[in-house]
């Protein structure tokens, strides 16, 4: 029973955190409908700041995470006008391409300076028990991070000047400019949120899990499989679909080999794309 | 000149390596409806995507209250007051009605103003007030033209652009945008109308302008127009 218990509060708090890396697909995807490759290293990138930022700086992942989400702020309006501005609208495949070079870049650079080899910080937070449930709190701050993130992120949205441009761009780039937005700087805007937010939950992930340059990939998978499931444009959708992969593969975890649960996984991916392409959530 | 707000001087432009502008002039007086007529494919819209700045001119100039803007990017010149009520409407579709209209005072220019803009709004569309929290995409095509309008409404134009607004609309609908825009003329506000509902924006015009396979063939005030022998045969089938 404690074991169920646990696995369930586990899967919970890791979904938090998978739907907002999540999140940063999404938005890239609505917003400026590129269906970013490079995801995957950017999160990895998150962690591997993280990890600088607690060796060199004393910053622990929860405080050092402010310094991320600028970071990747900058990065990503960077990359856009490097890598995307300029084919957006060349055919989809050139888009793809781009940031899959983008991708290769960061994960080539990354493994000459930083190696394949595990790291790991500890913050030494250690664990909240109650009635023989044990979870570590960084695994709590973790969730709690997620969730406060995705209110800053929705808040942003739906309450400020900036980030109505950004939803209306996503619904019709044209009429904005009608409007008076800037759409070059709303897409840039945007791609650069995208980062942030996968950087974000890999400076998450590092305080409670082991990372190398190549682990990003893994939580890239996972944000796909989580925008199908919750359906690709709402942020919501995204938190929910979380939720239910880290519940899955935790509980899952339970009774069957870690190995199997990718596996699992992507049959879940094949089994939606195939009975409802449009995703379990939809917006209407 | 004085009373001018926009000049259209030798304005060339297309879409790619079509040329579909050529040398086109046009006026639009100040608290005065200027229409441009045509028939479909005539470059009435192309005109308009030159003259918001979504399409680049390839010569000429365009001259918006004195200023040239004919290198300005399509925001910026709506942030001088140039604005466009866009054909097919091009509402944000997930949007809330009110959301939509709040998007239209989205400049600096407009945003003090929402609140006097909104109730203007208002006075003119009853109907929208009470539909505020529905989703834009969800509405009839009238009451999305209504959002359209009280969108560009928001944005406190010294240029409103009507472009094509009675397309797609039932025949009683369409009665009702214009008398929106006779409305809108008689408090003052300076507009440019493109339709191919040749007879009721003559009916309305202060100037007009025929259009023709991408030049200005013929203009007038709306009754001189309507008169001419040619405009009655090759638009108003009289």
């Amino acid at each position: 029973m404690e074991a169920w218990i646990g696995a369930i509060l586990s899967g919970i708090l890791l979904g938090l955190v998978y739907g907002l890396a999540a999140m940063g697909l999404n938005l890239i995807w609505g917003v400026i409908n590129v269906i970013n490759l490079s995801h995957g290293a950017f999160i990895a990138l998150g962690m591997f700041s993280a990890y600088f930022l607690f060796h060199f700086a004393g910053l622990n992942p929860f405080i050092a995470v402010a310094l991320v989400l600028i970071i990747g702020l900058i990065i990503g309006m960077g990359a856009y006008f490097v890598a995307l501005h300029r084919v957006l609208d060349a055919p989809e495949l050139s888009t793809l391409l781009s940031t899959y070079s983008l991708s290769l870049i960061i994960i080539g650079l990354g493994t000459f300076i930083f190696t394949t080899n595990p790291r790991a910080i500890d913050i030494g937070l250690g664990s909240i028990g109650v009635a023989g449930i044990y979870i570590p709190i960084s695994k709590i701050l973790t969730g709690l991070f997620s969730v406060l993130f995705t209110v800053i992120l929705y808040l942003f949205l739906y309450k400020t000047w900036t980030g109505k441009a950004i939803r209306a761009v996503s619904m019709n780039k044209s009429a904005a400019e009608f409007m008076g937005v800037n759409s070059i700087f709303i897409l840039s805007l945007s791609f650069g949120i995208g980062i942030a937010l996968a950087m974000i939950a890999g400076c998450l992930i590092a305080a409670i899990f082991p990372f190398t340059i190549l682990s990003g990939s893994v939580y890239e998978l996972k944000s796909f499989v989580i925008c199908v499931l919750g359906g690709l444009g709402s942020p919501l959708g995204a938190l929910i679909g979380g939720l239910i992969l880290g519940l899955l593969e935790n509980v899952f975890a339970l009774k069957i080999p870690v190995g199997y649960i990718p596996f699992i996984e992507f049959m879940i991916l094949v089994i939606i794309l195939l009975v409802k392409p449009t995703g379990l959530i939809t917006k209407r | 000149m004085k009373d001018s707000i926009l000049e259209i001087e030798s304005l060339e432009s297309g879409y790619g390596d079509v040329q579909i502008l050529w040398d086109v002039n046009l006026s639009a007086k100040k608290s005065r409806l200027t229409t441009v007529i045509g028939s479909n494919g005539s470059g009435k819209t192309t005109l308009m995507r030159a003259i918001v700045g979504v399409l680049p001119a390839w010569k000429g100039r365009i001259i918006f209250e004195g200023q040239d803007i004919t290198k300005l990017p399509a925001y910026k010149r709506a942030e001088l007051g140039l604005v466009m009520i866009p054909e097919g409407r091009l509402l944000f579709p997930e949007m809330t009605v009110y959301e939509n209209l709040e998007m239209g005072a989205y400049t600096r220019r407009a945003r003090g103003d929402i609140k006097k803009n909104m109730e203007y709004v208002f006075s003119l569309f009853p109907r929208l007030k009470e539909r505020l929290d529905q989703k834009a995409g969800t509405m009839s095509g009238g009451e999305q033209q209504m959002v359209a309008i009280g969108r560009g409404l928001m944005a406190s134009p010294k240029l409103l652009i009507f472009d094509e607004p009675s397309l797609g609309l039932a025949p009683k609908l369409v009665i009702e945008v214009f008398e929106t825009i006779e409305k809108l003329k008689k408090q003052g506000v300076s507009m440019l109308l493109v339709e191919q509902n040749v007879h009721l924006s003559l009916a309305i015009s202060d100037y007009a302008y025929v259009m023709a396979e991408g030049k200005m063939v013929m203009q007038g005030t709306g009754k001189e127009l309507s008169e001419k022998d040619e405009v009655r045969k090759a638009y108003l089938g009289v």
